[in-house]
């Protein structure tokens, strides 16, 4: 018999939804940067558990912020 | 009326000067077909994050203002034929604006200003827009703690992020 997989059922939070003071904007950097790899890539919301609606709008923000040059389309590669 | 922003880059060895050419004219146009500057704000000297026409730097201008639509198609084209401005990019934040009310919020907001610089800048006055900015630009002990708090916070935040990659 294979191992049983263990689950971790974790309840993540929406960060946008419990902290309605933080805001999505595409000129504040400093906040999308928490949502993007260190080679420039969005990371799906699975990972932070964002719900659709801030999801949607923090990708939105972060394809703004890449136009006009704030944040990379690729990051620096270092190889 | 539709409430409009806009951000352009232009080159790094530009003068200032002629930066603020640049954004005369800009201006020149929204008030040209009636439209209002709600707020301009110089940026300065920024590392881009990719090249734009081989510079590596930029100094950005943000204009917040209410217009038509044609002034920003004027505005766009202008800025393609520029040598100087490397990129731009207009979000419209609604379609419609009522001017008068914006003229009157305008005004409040210098009143508060002005009521500010009277009162040496006191932190209660940081609810008008450009109050904050003038904060900004002393460098207040208050503004910078409260953003060293913002980055201690961020810290923190990025903790329990790496936890749950980890998983």
């Amino acid at each position: 018999m294979p191992p049983k997989k263990r689950i971790f059922p974790r309840q993540k939070v929406c960060r946008f939804c419990a902290d309605k003071s933080l805001v999505i904007d595409y000129k504040e950097v400093r906040t999308l940067r928490n949502f993007v790899t260190e080679r420039g890539k969005i990371i799906p919301s699975r990972i932070y558990g964002n719900c659709a609606k801030h999801q949607r709008k923090l990708t939105d923000a972060i394809k703004k912020a890449r136009q006009i040059a704030l944040m990379p389309y690729t990051g620096p590669t270092y190889l | 009326m539709r409430r409009y922003e806009t951000i352009f880059i232009v080159r790094p060895n530009i003068a200032e000067d002629e930066i603020d050419a640049v954004i005369n004219k800009t201006s020149s146009i929204i008030e040209g077909d009636g439209g209002i500057i709600i707020r301009i704000d110089k940026w300065g000297l920024k590392k881009l994050a990719y090249l734009i026409k081989k510079e590596s730097q930029g100094y950005y201008v943000y204009l917040d203002y209410a217009g038509v639509p044609a002034s920003v198609s004027e505005i766009e084209r202008i800025f393609r034929i520029d040598d100087k401005v490397l990129k731009y990019l207009t979000i419209k934040l609604a379609d419609s604006c009522d001017p008068e009310a914006i003229k009157e919020e305008l005004a409040s907001a210098e009143a508060a200003q002005t009521l500010a610089e009277e009162e040496a800048a006191s932190p209660a006055e940081t609810t008008e827009t450009t109050t904050e900015d003038e904060l900004k630009e002393d460098a207040s002990p208050s503004e910078t703690a409260a953003i060293s708090a913002e980055d201690e916070a961020k810290g923190e935040e990025e903790i329990p992020t790496e936890e749950k990659q980890a998983d």
